[in-house]
């Protein structure tokens, strides 16, 4: 294997890694402060991509990619909010089953509006003309659409770490998570704190979805396949962990690069047999502590 | 929310609320009626209305089976659908390479699906709550994948059709017949394993894990015992679907697939033995009404899902139990 292969095989595995990433971060925020696993949350991710393809559809010029990258998340934010509101709100206190259906209710709701505004052909949306080319990264040709991603992946691994330990928003989620009685007491409306935090992972999903839609094609299976790849980086990295998430999917992209290349058609197994591995030797995930759940 | 110490789960009443509902006696007459009602249903049902017997009889045998971890063991399992699955692929991979008799395959499917369970569990239940959650839905992913990538050996998405079953159970009353007869033999050892020893200790390891270990009690053992045993009647009940279907394809598999036995407990009330029984003829019955007049029944699946989830924690029978009238005053 001659050093151009492994660039191009690193470099699919970082992309694998960063779309990964992406699905994972918002599920893992809304768990590390809610505790509340949304099932739902591949469903949203599904949002974001189709509102990406239907703005597309619509008039198929670069700009409205931008546009789209922007308002998804904010669409998407919003239906997770709605969905905090009316509905997650009332099963904090209730055991886990409860809240694992609840989110399960609304994966099955959402999925049924999915196919009842947008069908169950599959949509597409074209990369923005300042993306769709290739790139030189060392001495390799790669499509710049790819390295896009990856950044978006490491911009937002950036932006959460900034917001959740440099910025007062982020302490009084990590302050919810130890103690919301104490947080509530000292005059912070945790309500609204844990709707707020909803809907940014929801937002996050949204997101994810509008950046990775110019990659595949968007149709109504999407939702139920991605949370279970999005899962697995969450669970491998530890629940509620964003440096875990992080951890997670760039272990997930490695196991799955290196699958395709030596046993392509055992690859997708893999990535259940590393998470079952991680699990067994470590029952709480890399990053993941040990809580009373 | 994680500062709060775990509350009993609801199911902690179950020892207040098992004296309730019907007498014993009655109910057990009542139940002696349907089934004869069934046995007789070729006399006065349609070919249709069978064949939707045959199937709900066997999801009612998945749902009880799921219903074992989930209601008696405190345990959420979203991969039962591998042992499900694995029943029917035993029929038609069977059928398909290896040609042994029918009744063997049959025989074996089960406890093929039981010595899945049985390495499955040494790992999920390592894990807790949650984690066991999605490391059960993540071996139902695995073997979901498996089927479907290696389509020299499994035939891949299509899956596996064919006659597989012997000519006489291919008739079609006889075949209604054997799939009953083999529910109600599958639903009466569940009960009898719900309500032995072991089932009350398996309880015991949901309501109050740390006091059945210091007592002595092999939480750990029980726990994988009744993942086992689940396994082997989720197994059998897969078995029953490849009888009525005679196919075997990589959804039944899938973690989707593994959320409906959940559904149905949910819906008829975990908490109770017939509740999963009950919860898998509505569920069906309403899903096939629906998937006929309306586009939309997830969402009103989904709905119906909210509102027993958010209102009737114990399901419809539990809500029958607690509506009986003359039981109130009895009530604490």
């Amino acid at each position: 294997m001659n050093l151009q292969v492994i660039v191009i095989e690193g470099l699919s595995a970082m992309t694998t890694a960063a779309s990964l990433f992406i699905i994972a971060a918002g599920l893992s925020l809304i768990f590390g402060a809610l505790r509340v696993i949304n099932v739902a949350h591949g469903t949203l991710y599904m949002y974001g991509a189709y509102f990406m393809a239907t703005l597309f559809a619509a008039s198929g010029s670069g700009w409205l990619f931008w546009v789209g990258l922007l308002v998804a998340p904010l669409f998407v934010a919003a239906i997770g909010a709605i969905a905090e509101v009316t509905l997650l709100r009332r099963v904090y206190e209730r055991d886990h089953l409860v809240q694992l259906l609840v989110t399960y209710s609304l994966f099955l709701i959402l999925s049924d509006l999915a196919l009842r505004f947008w069908g169950t052909a599959s949509l597409s949306a074209n990369q923005p003309p300042s993306l769709s080319g290739a790139a030189m990264v060392g001495g390799v040709m790669f499509p710049a659409y790819d390295l896009f991603v990856i950044g978006c992946a490491v911009a937002m691994g950036l932006a959460l770490w900034a917001l959740l330990g440099r910025t007062m928003l982020g302490w009084k989620i990590r302050a919810a998570v130890e103690d919301p009685e104490t947080l509530a007491a000292s005059g912070t409306n945790v309500k609204r704190l844990f709707t707020l935090v909803f809907a940014i992972g929801s937002g996050l999903a949204g997101f994810g979805g509008a950046v990775i839609a110019p990659l595949q094609s968007v149709d109504p299976g999407m939702g139920q396949s991605v949370i279970v790849s999005a899962f697995i980086v969450a669970v491998i990295g530890g629940l509620g962990s964003i440096a875990g998430a992080a951890i997670g999917a760039t272990l997930i992209g490695i196991v799955e690069a290196v699958g395709i290349f030596y046993l392509p058609s055992w690859a997708p197994a893999f990535i259940f047999v590393a998470m079952i591995v991680v699990l067994a030797v470590r029952p709480v995930g890399l990053m993941g502590q040990k809580l009373g759940y | 929310m994680a500062a709060q110490p775990a509350l009993p789960p609801v199911a902690d009443q179950i020892s207040r609320k098992r004296d309730q509902g019907l007498h014993p006696a009655v109910l057990a007459a009542g139940l002696a009626v349907i089934v004869l009602m069934l046995a007789a249903g070729p006399d006065y049902l349609g070919q249709s209305a069978l064949l939707e017997l045959e199937l709900i009889l066997g999801l009612a045998v998945f749902a009880a089976a799921t219903n074992l971890l989930l209601g008696y063991g405190g345990l959420v399992s979203f991969g039962q659908a591998t042992f499900y699955g694995i029943g029917a692929y035993a029929i038609a991979l069977n059928w398909m390479h290896w040609k042994l008799p029918f009744w063997l395959a049959f025989s074996a499917a089960p406890f093929a699906a039981a010595l899945a369970a049985f390495f499955v569990g040494l790992i999920a239940l390592r894990a807790r709550k949650l984690y066991f959650a999605l490391l059960t839905l993540a071996f139902s992913q695995l073997f979901y994948v498996v089927a479907e990538q290696q389509y020299h050996f499994t035939g891949g998405a299509n899956g596996i059709f064919g006659k597989m079953i012997p000519p006489a159970l291919a008739v079609p009353q006889n075949g209604y017949w054997f799939i009953l007869g083999v529910a109600v033999v599958a639903l009466l050892a569940l009960w009898k394993i719900t309500v032995s020893p072991f089932g009350l200790l398996l309880r015991a390891t949901r309501e109050r894990p740390e006091r059945a270990e210091s007592l002595g009690l092999n939480v750990f053992g029980h726990q994988l015992m009744a993942f086992v045993l689940s396994g082997f009647f989720c197994g059998l009940a897969g078995a029953l679907y490849a009888v009525y279907n005679q196919n075997a394809y990589p959804e039944l598999l899938d973690w989707v697939k593994s959320g409906d036995p959940v559904m149905m407990s949910v819906i008829g009330g975990m908490y109770s033995f017939l509740g999963p029984v009950v919860g898998a003829f509505i569920y069906e019955i309403a899903r096939q009404f629906l998937v006929g007049t309306t586009r939309d029944w997830q969402l009103i699946l989904g709905v119906v899902l909210l509102v027993i989830i958010l209102f009737m924690p114990d399901g419809l029978i539990g809500q029958f139990k607690h509506g009986l009238p003359w039981r109130k005053g009895g009530r604490k």
